[in-house]
């Protein structure tokens, strides 16, 4: 059974004396057992408001989203048990300490005795040290971070990322990215959002693009690169020129050469640079 | 029903940081009270043949629970909205109805430490006054009164808090709608010595039959019949949580 399925969702919000507005237009698309999957788009293509809806934050005006086969507005209990959500906003809970927080979500879950996995998610999270702290004392990334470990108190089958990384440093953010495909090696099928399309492009195993709440791309991240970017090729002749060359899918390298009359006794050496996730990103969102 | 346990220990664990704020302070007020009408101003004031003192105390205590309930839920969620951590309510697999209970069962536990403090502080007066205590007449009337006051009131203040767009208009249904109410539904006063029309008036109020429901329990008398009493505040019980329900089901669980 599939984790994740988003079934025709559309989401309209209804302003007083304005028309609706869209943000989220006859959405498709499942997650498939322990993947990773990106859905990238530009600030207000819908993202966040797609993810409140799976998360039953918000309610579709039409559509419906499954976890597991269940429906989140019909059996949204089973749903919720199922899934972490990491909010794109940082959340600033003023009265409790980390340790303390994450005892009472874990309760929320139905788990009374959860230390041993609150220990170990702040021993992943560098927030070992900083247990006994409110989250008003820690740093930005710091609170992200323990953001990232209240959705995994509960051990979910589906996480949700929403800019997990914005405001992390690099050095975390690449701690981050281990941790989530530890997850999926363990079989979490994670929805990612980034901005950092590069990141996107080394986790992701497959991505959705959605612009204007319409979803335009989704496919296995490799597959979109080379439908939809074009190759650099540099030949660099035994005379020392170089000749840049494109390379669009389908092409064949033997018969560019040819059309440029290029023999093969006359090439010191290719450099084929491959086409990059923005780059399939870019054009997508252009179409 | 775990789930449920962790909130309403949530809550109280929350008021319990801030116990300066929470519970002594309102104390600091109800003292005040006492001192000021009940041994001072009111030192020559007998009312239905009890000592104005020993009246004025479960008038404080309903006061005392009724704004505490309001504030705990009220407060707890409004803050909430503003740090962002609402959204918890809304991902974790509570139902409404358990965030309800949870949050308004909270309140009830702050609204009675409140009342139950300023009855040991009204005990203190009037022995200090009379050489004698105020022996609760009814003590099953009382955790009775404190229990469905402090739920109607939690509940209250939770939709208030759902409802509120920002803290100013939080603090408007504190201001507009409980406080004139509270001072209009026999704190201070018996029904009896007011006009006609204003007694009228206090009888479609219902914090009276909270107010007049405590008193009957501490003092054995009050303004309106107890069993009478008891059935509304049930009834205003049995409205709020209808009401609460069906906020939940409509409002955002959105952050500020």
């Amino acid at each position: 059974m599939e984790p994740l399925v988003i079934d025709k969702v559309t989401k309209h919000y209804l302003r007083e004396g304005q028309p609706a507005v869209e943000a989220v237009k006859g959405v498709s698309f499942s997650v498939r057992p322990g993947e990773i999957f990106g859905l990238l788009g530009p600030n207000g293509a819908g993202k966040t408001t797609l993810i409140s809806v799976i998360t039953t934050l918000e309610k579709p005006t039409s559509g419906d989203v499954t976890i597991f086969g269940h429906s989140v507005l019909t059996e949204p209990l089973k749903t919720k048990m199922s899934i972490g959500v990491v909010p794109q906003e940082i959340v600033s809970s003023g009265f409790f300490n980390l340790e303390e927080l994450l005892q009472y979500h874990s309760g929320y879950y139905g788990l009374r005795h959860n230390l041993p996995r609150i220990r170990q998610l702040l021993d992943r999270m560098s927030l070992t040290e900083h247990k006994s702290k409110i989250m008003r004392q820690l740093s930005g990334g710091m609170r992200r971070r323990m953001m990232i470990a209240k959705a995994l108190v509960h051990s979910p089958k589906v996480l949700l990322l929403d800019e997990p990384t914005a405001g992390v440093d690099v050095a975390l953010r690449n701690q981050l990215w281990d941790f989530v495909r530890e997850l999926r090696a363990e079989g979490v099928s994670i929805v990612l959002t980034t901005h950092y399309l590069q990141e996107a492009e080394e986790l992701c195993d497959r991505v959705g693009i959605i612009n204007k709440g319409e979803l335009k791309y989704v496919g296995p991240t490799k597959e979109i690169i080379k439908d939809l970017t074009q190759r650099k090729v540099e030949v660099q002749l035994r005379s020392g020129q170089v000749i840049p060359l494109i390379m669009s899918k389908g092409d064949d390298l033997g018969v560019i050469l040819k059309l440029q009359n290029l023999k093969l006794e006359d090439i010191h050496d290719l450099n084929i640079e491959e086409g990059t996730l923005e780059d399939a990103f870019v054009k997508v969102l252009s179409l | 029903m775990i789930g449920f346990i962790f909130l309403f220990r949530r809550e109280c664990h929350r008021f319990m940081k801030v116990l300066v704020q929470t519970v002594l302070t309102p104390l600091i007020s109800a003292t005040l009270y006492l001192l000021v009408f009940g041994v001072s101003l009111g030192s020559q004031v007998e009312i239905h043949g009890a000592q104005y003192l020993a009246f004025l105390v479960p008038g404080l205590m309903m006061m005392g629970l009724m704004n505490n309930a309001f504030q705990n839920s009220s407060s707890s969620l409004v803050s909430s909205k503003f740090t962002g951590d609402i959204e918890d309510l809304a991902v974790v697999p509570l139902t409404r109805s358990q965030i309800i209970w949870a949050m308004s069962l909270a309140s009830v536990v702050r609204g009675a430490m409140v009342a139950l403090t300023t009855l040991l502080v009204g005990e203190a007066f009037y022995y200090f006054k009379y050489q004698s205590f105020i022996y609760p007449e009814h003590p099953l009337w009382l955790m009775y009164f404190i229990l469905v006051g402090g739920l109607v009131f939690g509940q209250m203040g939770l939709m208030a808090a759902f409802w509120a767009k920002t803290f100013d208009q939080l603090s408007a249904v504190s201001t507009f709608v409980i406080l004139p109410l509270t001072y209009l539904g026999g704190v201070f006063m018996s029904i009896e010595s007011l006009p006609e029309i204003w007694r009228k008036l206090s009888l479609i109020n219902p914090l009276f039959y909270f107010i007049n429901g405590l008193r009957y329990s501490v003092l054995g008398f009050s303004d309106v019949d107890v069993t009478h009493a008891s059935v509304l505040a049930l009834v205003f019980l049995v409205l709020m949580h209808f009401l609460a329900r069906r906020v939940l089901s409509r409002v955002s669980f959105s952050r500020w």
